[in-house]
């Protein structure tokens, strides 16, 4: 039995769900486009309830059948249809996203009491089209559709960072979009090298193809290489992160949020579906090394770049630079020789770490956003204070901050215990040390913010009010961040769902 | 499980619960205002667990994604319930001690955090329950340190900080390589060292923790920040720091290293490190001016001998070592907290009480020097078992004139830093808990002696244990009167000693930040990042080519 045929006898009523994930944040868009401005927000606002319930039933369904959920558009089975598909790890993946963007949307919304709207219109209209695009990643199965879905991403992406219309953002979003569009040329250049090569631009299809040939094809070695990089410079890892920082940092607290937990979470997703699921251990296992090594540079680079900013955003945009660098590690960990990939601690520590920087980052973006909101201004040196000015949004940065330092109880410090484990199960001593550094670093640059807030007196002087409802929602996000923390320290079998089926047909 | 035993083994965990709790609560303004009064009230669960629990019984599992397991025995005990004295008395203290100041609200919830913390190391039976209960005791105990915000406090602030998550990081890396080998990913601690004889790894897991625990008691050269630390918290906070901060670094001594006799090199290594310490903490703090930096030398000192008790039992496989070494470390528990608090109330009398205050620290002192008939001389004589009489044994017993040397020096600086010119008495409500915490710290030894020994108290009394404590004590003031009559004047060492060598770094480490930020600013070229992305392709191709 071909895969294909597999996939269409198992799709289902409720793979229809999957569809709908993509579908019903873009048909918003719509009635976006012609409804009055004011309005515009409570559309928005409908569809994320609307959007997250879908994804709700996805998650209840893949963890009542412990089967990944498979959908054939039309029917047309691949390589002429399209096929989708939500395992265990894409389920994570689509309810971090849409917990993110869901409270987002409850951090942007207007207070009722404002005269004027709190974001522009075109807030709520990207953040559907960048929701959509982030569903069609996580559940696409051919590396067209993943193509479409990442440039959806970016033309979402960039304008959020440039929603205030200013000479610096604008040119942040410039470098931001320029950047994004090299990746995307180099993945398309790959996409088209493997289907001259294999004819197919199905996954499992490909998957199949690479394991029956013995020796690889050097169009698949070139594409490999391509992809990764291509999906590097997306992801601003290290050495490519030039365009993170001012594009992170000036964009609106919402904005900023987004970006930093997901947006850039949608490439890594696709370099460890191409190396686990496409390249086959033997490649993977080469191709590890230089992963790590630049997630090596980035952990520690950027982490003491994160050190020495003088401005609260800043500094945590060159933590979120220097905090995937610690996903990066998981490719040579989750590697080992005679396990699957998804059934090692390494591979549940890299997608916690994933999820709960995602959770903690979002909290502490939009801690600082108020922050800078009450004070007007984000200088550190300034900080003074600040505890006694803005209570809950330090203590959510405080608990954000804790899950990056991987101090328990909380998601950062399992996924570091999990990893280290690995780390050390597998001698790695160079990983372990990376891994530690890192916390360091991170403790260096959390406390540098916490400790002037809650310690030195004066300085700080509020000049606006801030909304006691915006602080809960960063303080919501962060305690989910800290509520990851209880998850037992061994693999997850629902990350593994799924995922066996996917090349396990293979000879 | 009968009824009362049930009550009975909810105390252990409210003991460390309790605390955390109030301090959560504190978040809402409302309850905010009672925060000072909470500080004394906290600790009794946890006296009444340390009194009432019976020991050795079997582990207490908190329910499924909690992964909290609970145990008393008997060096847990002897710790929570000592230390839970303390921390009445100190937060009595506290609470009149500050009572001028605004941020005393601030203080009390770091204060109650730190308390959760350090209750939870003495009972926590599972690994990261133990790293957690360690984490929250070490950070929290920063707002105790640092809580003037003066340049001297925040100094001393940011050191503490600093070596707080070196010890962290220290130990996650011992834990991790510890459980690497378990199914299960938290073991207990017990089952965890029991693996440890047949480690792959086992020296550098040794290694890594006797690191991370004795940075916390300060072990030299690991002991930097305890002066510093020490010196500049509020006289409270001095106290709980001292006393049972530090005592977290004991607790992971005793739980983590298996006394069974296979890590003998490691217990000689330990057992020297203590003995130096002992000694350098003392010949440091002699030449302290300040009295709670004397205090905070002395400290270092103390735990050299609870280090070498403990190595000393690692060496010769002694079981009963752990025990003895909580006992000894109780023992310090009570009289360092009590001659801290001393430093407050001699700083509030006037020349007509002082002598009284004076007269009840040189009791305190001489009793953790090992004067006979007191209680310090009781944990001397508990850890001649595990010493021995050797060369270990021997030494030790001679840094008790050393002890008397510095807590005579004490006495000194403490008259000297006090108002002798008015006739204040201090408030009641200041006097009134630092007498009582006196009055437990040269009783409660006596109560402990024989469980803990399981020799009778009489034997403390013979003629020989009445000698071998007394000679230390005398020759220690005989040395003091001549150093006062003839002595030459000692030059005060900077507090941190060995840290101003380390100070030196500082420029290569701002040189290093600066190269970082340098390469950061050239890596976010256009022209350098266009060739990175190529180089890297080539990189990659060339690493997939080879398994070709």
């Amino acid at each position: 039995m071909t895969p294909a045929a597999s996939l269409s006898s198992a799709s289902s009523a409720f793979g229809a769900l999957l569809v709908l994930a993509v579908i019903v944040p873009l048909c918003g868009l719509v009635p976006m486009l012609l409804c009055a401005p004011r309005r515009v927000e409570q559309v928005a606002l409908l569809l994320l309830g609307l959007g997250g319930l879908i994804v709700g039933a996805i998650a209840v369904r893949v963890a009542a059948t412990g089967a990944a959920l498979d959908d054939v558009i039309g029917g047309w089975a691949p390589p002429l249809g399209m096929a989708l598909r939500a395992d265990g790890l894409s389920v994570v993946m689509l309810v971090m996203t849409a917990v993110v963007v869901v409270a987002t949307g409850l951090f942007a919304r207007t207070d009722r009491a404002a005269p004027t709207s709190a974001m522009p219109p075109a807030f709520w209209m990207l953040l559907m089209g960048l929701w959509s695009a982030l569903n069609l990643v996580f559940v696409a199965q051919d590396l067209f559709s993943l193509y479409v879905a990442l440039e959806l991403l970016t033309f979402a992406a960039v304008p959020l960072v440039c929603l205030d219309g200013s000479r610096k953002t604008l040119d942040a979003a410039l470098r931001y979009l320029l950047f994004a569009l090299f990746g995307s040329v180099l993945y398309l250049l790959a996409t088209a090298l493997l289907y001259g090569a294999y004819g197919t631009l199905d996954l499992p299809q490909l998957a199949q193809h690479v394991r029956a040939s013995g020796t690889p094809e050097p169009a698949l070695v070139l594409a490999l290489a391509l992809m990764s990089v291509g999906m590097a410079a997306k992801a601003a890892l290290f050495p490519l992160h030039l365009w993170l920082p001012p594009a992170h940092a000036g964009a609106p607290a919402a904005a900023s949020a987004l970006l930093s937990a997901l947006v850039i979470k949608a490439p890594i997703y696709l370099l460890v579906r191409i190396w686990c699921d496409l390249a086959g251990p033997p490649l993977a296992a080469a191709g590890a090394p230089l992963l790590a090594i630049m997630g090596a540079g980035a952990v520690w680079l950027c982490g003491v770049m994160a050190l020495r900013q003088g401005r609260l955003k800043l500094l945590i945009a060159y933590s979120t630079a220097a905090q995937i660098g610690y996903l990066f590690l998981m490719f040579p960990l989750a590697g080992i020789a005679g396990a699957a990939p998804w059934e090692t601690i390494a591979w549940t520590g890299g997608a916690l770490q994933l999820v709960s920087h995602a959770f903690s980052k979002a909290a502490m973006f939009m801690a600082a956003g108020l922050i800078a909101e009450a004070l007007g201004h984000d200088r550190i040196a300034d900080f003074g204070g600040l505890g006694r000015i803005l209570p809950v949004s330090v203590f959510a940065f405080g608990l954000g901050g804790l899950s990056l330092m991987g101090l328990p109880p909380s998601g950062g410090f399992v996924a570091k215990v999990m990893l280290l484990t690995a780390a050390v199960q597998q001698e790695r001593w160079w990983i372990a040390g990376v891994i530690l550094a890192g916390g360091l670093l991170a403790g260096g640059y959390v406390l540098r913010v916490v400790v002037p807030a809650l310690f030195r007196t004066g300085g700080a002087v509020a000049v606006a009010q801030v909304s006691p409802r915006r602080q809960g929602v960063a303080l919501g996000l962060a305690l989910v961040a800290v509520v990851l923390g209880f998850v037992p320290l061994q693999p997850i079998g629902f990350l593994a769902i799924g995922r066996a089926a996917l090349i396990g047909s293979a000879p | 499980m009968s009824g009362a035993s049930g009550v009975l083994s909810l105390l252990l965990p409210a003991a460390p619960a309790l605390p955390c709790l109030l301090a959560l609560l504190c978040v809402a303004p409302k309850v905010r205002r009672w925060a000072p009064a909470m500080m004394a009230l906290a600790p009794v669960p946890a006296l009444l667990a340390a009194l009432l629990v019976p020991q050795g019984i079997s582990p207490l599992s908190a329910p499924a994604p909690l992964r909290i397991t609970l145990t008393l025995d008997a060096p847990g005990a002897l710790l929570l319930g000592t230390s839970a004295v303390l921390w009445m008395a100190a937060g009595a203290y506290a609470a009149v001690y500050l009572r001028d100041d605004p941020a005393r609200p601030r203080f009390a919830i770091w204060w109650l955090l730190t308390m959760g913390g350090s209750f939870g190391v003495f009972i926590v039976a599972d690994l990261s329950s133990f790293y957690l209960a360690f984490a929250l005791a070490s950070l929290s105990a920063y707002g105790l340190v640092a809580h003037d915000d003066t340049p001297e406090a925040r100094r001393a602030g940011a050191l503490y900080l600093g070596l707080t998550l070196f010890g962290e990081a220290l130990l996650i890396a011992g834990f991790v390589m510890l459980a690497a080998g378990s199914p299960d990913g938290n073991p207990l601690i017990a089952d965890a060292v029991a693996g440890l004889a047949v480690s792959p790894w086992r020296d550098a897991i040794v290694a890594l923790l006797v690191a991370g625990f004795g940075l916390k008691m300060g072990f030299v050269p690991l002991h930097v920040w305890m002066p510093i630390a020490h010196g500049v918290a509020p006289v409270p906070g001095s106290a709980v720091l001292s006393g049972i901060v530090v005592k977290a670094g004991v607790i992971g001594l005793i739980r983590f290293l298996p006394m069974d006799g296979m890590l003998s090199a490691w217990g000689a290594a330990i057992t020297t490190m203590g003995i130096v310490t002992a000694y350098y903490g003392i010949a440091i703090g002699l030449t302290q001016s300040h009295p709670k930096r004397v205090l905070a030398y002395s400290t270092v000192s103390q735990m050299g001998v609870v280090g070498a008790v403990i190595g000393a039992g690692l060496w010769s496989g002694d079981a009963a070592a752990p025990v003895i070494a909580a006992f000894y470390a109780a023992n310090h528990i009570l009289l360092k907290g009590a001659m801290f608090l001393a430093v407050g109330i001699a700083a509030a009398s006037g020349a007509r009480c002082l002598w009284l205050v004076l007269a009840v620290s040189a009791v305190l002192g001489l009793s953790l020097a090992g004067l006979p008939l007191t209680g310090g001389a009781l944990a001397k004589i508990a850890i001649k078992g595990p010493l021995g009489e050797g060369m270990a044994g021997s030494l030790l017993a001679l840094s008790a004139a050393g002890t008397t040397m510095l807590m005579a020096r004490f006495v000194i600086r403490l008259q000297a830093s006090a108002d002798g010119s008015s006739h204040r008495f201090p408030p009641l409500a200041l006097g009134a808990p630092w007498l009582a915490l006196c009055g437990g710290a040269l009783v409660v030894p006596f109560v402990l002696f024989q469980p803990v020994t399981g020799a009778s108290l009489a034997s403390a009394f013979s003629a020989g244990s009445l000698w071998k404590g007394l000679w230390p004590v005398a020759l220690g003031l005989v040395a003091t009167t001549a150093l006062a009559w003839r002595g030459p004047r000692l030059r005060e060492i900077p507090a941190g000693d060995v840290l101003l060598l380390a100070e030196r770094l500082a420029p290569a480490v701002s040189a290093l930040s600066e190269g970082v930020g340098r390469l950061d600013e050239g890596l976010r070229r256009w022209p350098v990042a266009g060739l990175l992305v190529l180089a890297l392709i080539v990189a990659f191709a060339t690493a997939l080519e080879a398994t070709r």
